[in-house]
């Protein structure tokens, strides 16, 4: 059963280079490239107007943004090493006086908590550290890996959860709570360049150069599901609110939506053949679901569902 | 009126006189007194470069001096051995210009005389910029000669002291001096390029295209296989600095593009093949801009209109290429620090510099976490050839 996306709109150009990373709010979308500024667009108007420029956010580009379940605060990563957090206030955001005291965290990848109260960070080394903004910024976990770069991380939204993936192909699921690998994973034997969990925690999805999607089940660490489709390394990955479906991105410039029911991919999308750097759902609202990539094209291009579907 | 204009050799003559007097002075004194120093201006201004809209060069941003004294026995054993090498290279230098002769770099480092500068391995096999012992000993040594050159406001040749050339040049290029061919690209494999004069006369015939390859191997292949006769485009010159290019082929290359564009009005493109990695990246750069060592004088060297035709991580790892393969591999600690800082340094890659698509590229390497050699070009469709024609085309 397919189901069809429909081409809702874009922001043009919204950076002058290579958008690498996105990040959502109930009414914002936060883009991060190679240029220094973070750029915010309105998702609430379907002209997709810019309404915030956060210049000079990282002076050498910024390769990860990150936003909080509520949208009031954001994590910024930058190519010179530096993590800069961001407080929202009436849609508009400003540097959070906390960023001061997270100088140099030595994390590639980072993830927010749903609350927004911590920070988890994977480095090249492969070390997870947990942060507590609340506090200062104090670490509290500290989690040695096999020393293989770390290319992405995700927290489940009940914070139970933290999980890695990393250039040796290996994938780590950590509990917050005791700070151990509850079992070990058989990874994947490529690197993994993205996972992510599914919106109550109960599956986690990797994927990275071996073009297959895999998913775990977090409970016995066991491999429930392969989803095959994709002719290029997957870049990015993102579950719709209600866990029904996942959305894909590609360095060959595609975007696959895959039925969680049928494991199935339902709809593919390409309008370039340029590389997809983010792919992610917007919050559910009335509307129905959307969604939105951006890449090596530069643009962040908005897709929503054809509705009576 | 001043009637008498110093040669640069007198003044390097003087300059030498001048500094054994100095010393000696010194050494007169007793110990508690004596201070012998040598101090030298320094080209590399440790301050920030910029391009000039101008000329499109790499330049020092600002023109403040910088002096540095190297005193006996000095605050460390690193300052005494800079001191004494300073000494050695000048006793060479003050040699060579009594007996009218030229010596070159590789001869000052073995004259030098230890036995880690003076290695005598095969220097083919880019060995300039992978043997990090022997390169750091003759980058030290070449930068107190240039060093010294700038000193005395001399130009290096007057120091009689010149770098043996390294790069290589194929295809229809004829260099002439005092009427006698000097070099003859045509007729063989792998000419060497040598220090070019303003009196020297050079022909590139119907070259069409001219190409610069980071590696030798590279070079040797293309040659071997006659790309230079054959490509899609017609004849071309193919040169390689062998990795990091010394200052003859870059001012060879120069020479090339004004010998065109006085001739015929119009250059040829210059193309560039490098590495997927940062040391390619920087290479094509200093082709194209300068390097950070001769910011007073890139003008002369640069090839503003130089294009890169690779090779490009982003186009080519994720698609084409298994990840498996030899060539490519994820970059090292080094490489990623390396890419960082010439983001942060070369205004080149700036995010308001001129080359917006190499500064993607860059960080495009650093989200991909991979590097890749030309090497992985051999096995495409028509081989590295027939890659670099499809590309050539593409690029016109």
């Amino acid at each position: 059963m397919s189901r069809q996306y429909l081409a809702w709109g874009s922001a043009d150009h919204a950076h002058p280079v290579d958008i690498f990373s996105l990040a959502v709010t109930s009414k914002q979308i936060l883009s991060a490239s190679g240029a220094s500024s973070l750029k915010v667009h309105s998702t609430v108007d379907p002209d997709f107007p810019l309404v915030q420029s956060i210049d000079g956010a990282h002076e050498l580009g910024c390769h990860h943004v990150v936003t909080d379940a509520e949208g009031t605060r954001a994590v910024s990563a930058g190519f010179a090493g530096e993590i800069k957090v961001w407080a929202c206030h009436d849609g508009h955001w400003q540097e959070d006086p906390v960023s001061a005291h997270l100088p140099r965290l030595n994390v590639w990848a980072v993830a927010l908590s749903a609350d927004g109260q911590y920070l988890a960070g994977v480095s090249h080394s492969g070390r997870i550290g947990v942060w507590d903004l609340g506090a200062e910024g104090t670490q509290i976990r500290d989690h040695e890996t096999k020393g293989s770069f770390g290319y992405c991380i995700d927290l489940s939204s009940d914070g139970r959860f933290i999980a890695s993936g990393h250039e040796n192909g290996a994938v780590y699921i950590f509990t917050t709570e005791e700070g151990r690998m509850p079992f070990s994973l058989a990874g994947l034997v490529k690197p993994v360049r993205t996972v992510a969990f599914s919106p109550l925690g109960s599956i986690l999805a990797a994927a990275g150069n071996s073009k297959v999607i895999v998913l775990y089940d977090t409970k016995s660490g066991e491999q429930i599901g392969n989803l095959s489709g994709h002719s290029g390394w997957v870049t990015s990955l993102s579950w719709s609110s209600t866990g029904e479906y996942l959305l894909s991105g590609s360095v060959d410039g595609k975007v696959k939506v895959w039925s969680m029911e049928t494991k199935m991919c339902v709809a593919t999308h390409s309008e370039t053949e340029k590389a997809v750097w983010s792919a992610k759902w917007l919050p559910k609202s009335n509307r129905s679901e959307c969604f939105a990539t951006a890449g090596a094209n530069r643009s962040v291009a908005f897709y929503r569902e054809a509705s009576g579907g | 009126m001043d009637l008498y204009t110093p040669s640069p050799q007198n003044l390097v003559e003087e300059y030498i006189h001048n500094t054994f007097e100095g010393l000696n002075q010194q050494l007169a004194l007793p110990a508690s007194q004596a201070q012998p120093s040598v101090t030298l201006r320094s080209r590399v201004c440790p301050g920030t470069y910029i391009v000039n809209h101008q000329n499109g060069s790499l330049e020092a941003s600002r023109s403040t001096e910088l002096t540095r004294t190297y005193s006996w026995p000095g605050k460390t054993a690193f300052e005494a051995w800079r001191f004494t090498v300073i000494i050695r290279v000048l006793a060479i230098i003050e040699q060579a210009i009594k007996d009218r002769k030229t010596v070159t770099k590789r001869s000052v480092i073995l004259y030098l005389g230890s036995e880690e500068w003076a290695d005598e391995r095969e220097p083919g096999r880019d060995i300039y910029y992978i043997d990090p012992a022997y390169f750091k000993s003759q980058v030290i040594i070449n930068n107190i000669i240039e060093d010294l050159a700038y000193t005395i406001g001399v130009n290096r040749a007057a120091l009689n002291v010149e770098a043996a050339g390294k790069g290589l040049v194929a295809g229809p290029v004829v260099l002439k001096r005092e009427g006698q061919v000097i070099l003859d690209a045509r007729s063989s494999q792998d000419s060497l390029i040598p220090r070019i004069y303003e009196e020297d006369e050079i022909d590139i015939f119907v070259a069409r295209w001219v190409l610069i390859v980071e590696k030798e191997a590279v070079f040797h292949r293309l040659v071997r296989n006659n790309y230079h006769t054959t490509a899609l485009a017609g004849e071309g010159i193919i040169v390689t600095g062998k990795g990091y290019p010394d200052i003859f082929t870059r001012a060879f290359l120069r020479r090339l593009l004004e010998h065109a564009a006085r001739v015929r009005g119009r250059t040829p493109p210059f193309y560039a093949l490098v590495d997927g990695d940062p040391d390619g990246l920087a290479i094509m750069s200093i082709f194209k801009y300068g390097s950070a060592a001769h910011a007073h004088d890139n003008y002369m060297y640069t090839i503003p209109t130089l294009q890169c035709l690779g090779l490009r991580v982003s186009e080519t790892v994720p698609r084409v290429m298994n990840y498996a393969n030899k060539a490519s591999s994820p970059l090292s600690m080094r490489d990623r620090q390396k890419v960082i800082s010439m983001l942060r340094n070369n205004p080149a890659w700036a995010s308001n510099g001129p080359e917006t698509e190499s500064r993607v590229e860059l960080q495009r390497m650093l989200m991909l976490n991979i590097k890749a050699e030309i090497e992985m070009l051999y096995d495409q469709n028509g081989g590295l050839e027939g890659w670099i024609d499809r590309k050539m085309f593409r690029q016109e």
